[in-house]
């Protein structure tokens, strides 16, 4: 009979017959074992293009402007992480790059390089150390905390110069929804069952 | 006393990255056959690892609330303000629900994170058998939120590239911005490199 190992406490379990369409949790530590299947490889791979058009759109236009005595100011995306590395603040730029930008860039780009070989039954070159990059990325991809960071930021520079909101401050709310979508369908477990199933 | 079967003792391991349940082979570098990432029964030296990074995160908590950072220069005065005063701007200027907002996840969250990843290292070192279950909940708790201390960088981020008007006003980074951002980064990794199981090994 094969048997599941909880990663979080190191508990076996006898595989039971749920099918993957239930949400199964550890006995003992209460931790999630297995997501139930959740929407289509097609589906993922819309979401995974919509989420590169709007990181693209994000990344193209201005996030906010201000205005104050006629003067305008706006600020991009990289442009939040090239403020700190012109104040000579290398390491926080790197960090604001590496969360804001770098990490969902590849979030996006390698699930659209694992999953469009993945539909037409193929594994792309490299899968497995693909795969395992993504699980590395994954936890620093901080777009939802940016955008709130956004909006603190904008609460205050009002008092002092009229806000102009711009393109990227929507699209990026878009991203963060499509990302937050995107990853609940693409767990590590469904990835798995869609490359088993290109193997069948 | 009997012990529940664990992948320990039925020589199995779990890939942490794909989770897929692998019987231990007695090979130098076991990999997992499904991903390829490393296989091991536990993570290596987590104990001591955690420990350090949350120490140094713990060390710099104290200049990330205390220097400044952030300097605001207008043409009518120079301010300074810390995460605390940060905080109290904004709920003097009329909104409060971002001002609590700040607080939860610039103050609040970050020393919650010590203190609970301290908890949670304590135990696991005594082995303690106590409330396991709701020590567990609470770590993975911590990992959950932990990225939202991340905030106020991002604030500071957006106000230093924007606020760059030099005959009206200027901000510049604070040294405090950066241990700020310290803390969180050795905080989110104190937490990667915990590992839970150890939460749940038999008492000594």
């Amino acid at each position: 009979m094969p048997v599941i190992v909880c990663p979080s406490c190191d508990l076996a379990h006898r595989a039971g017959p749920e099918r993957a369409s239930e949400r199964t949790r550890c006995a003992r530590c209460q931790a999630s074992l297995q997501r139930p299947e959740n929407g289509s490889i097609d589906t993922a791979i819309a979401l995974s293009i919509a989420a590169l058009v709007l990181f693209l759109l994000s990344n193209a236009y201005p996030l906010v402007a201000i205005e104050t005595n006629g003067s305008t100011r706006s600020a991009t995306l990289i442009g939040a992480a090239l403020g700190f590395y012109r104040q000579d603040h290398a390491g926080l730029a790197a960090l604001v790059f590496i969360t804001t930008v770098v990490g969902p860039f590849l979030q996006i780009a390698g699930l659209l390089y694992l999953l469009i070989p993945l539909r037409r039954k193929r594994q792309a070159p490299g899968q497995n150390a693909v795969f395992r990059l993504l699980a590395l990325v994954r936890p620093w991809t901080f777009i939802e905390v940016f955008m709130l960071g956004a909006v603190v930021a904008l609460v205050r520079v009002a008092a002092y110069a009229r806000v102009l909101p711009g393109v990227a401050l929507w699209s990026c709310a878009l991203l963060m929804l499509t990302l937050a979508a995107l990853t609940s369908r693409t767990s590590p477990g469904q990835f798995w069952r869609w490359v088993e199933g290109s193997e069948a | 006393m009997n012990l529940p079967a664990t992948g320990r003792s039925l020589g199995l391991l779990v890939c942490l990255q794909c989770h897929a349940t692998v019987r231990a082979l007695q090979v130098p570098h076991p990999r997992c056959p499904r991903c390829r990432a490393h296989l091991f029964q536990r993570k290596r030296h987590s104990l001591a690892l955690t420990a350090a990074l949350l120490l140094c995160a713990a060390i710099l908590y104290v200049p990330a609330n205390l220097l400044p950072v952030m300097y605001t220069d207008t043409i009518f005065d120079e301010e300074r303000d810390t995460i605390m005063s940060g905080v109290l701007v904004l709920l003097h200027s009329g909104s409060w629900p971002i001002a609590v907002l700040v607080f939860i996840a610039s103050i609040v969250v970050p020393l919650l994170k010590i203190v609970s990843l301290s908890v949670v290292l304590f135990s696991a070192w005594r082995r303690s058998p106590r409330y396991r279950t709701q020590r567990s909940e609470l770590f993975r708790m911590v990992e959950f939120i932990g990225r939202w201390s991340m905030l106020d960088v991002y604030a500071i981020s957006l106000l230093v590239a924007l606020v760059q008007i030099r005959s009206l006003a200027f901000v510049a980074v604070g040294w405090g911005a950066l241990a700020f951002a310290a803390v969180v980064v050795l905080t989110q990794f104190a937490a990667r490199t915990f590992d839970e199981r150890l939460l749940w090994e038999a008492p000594p």
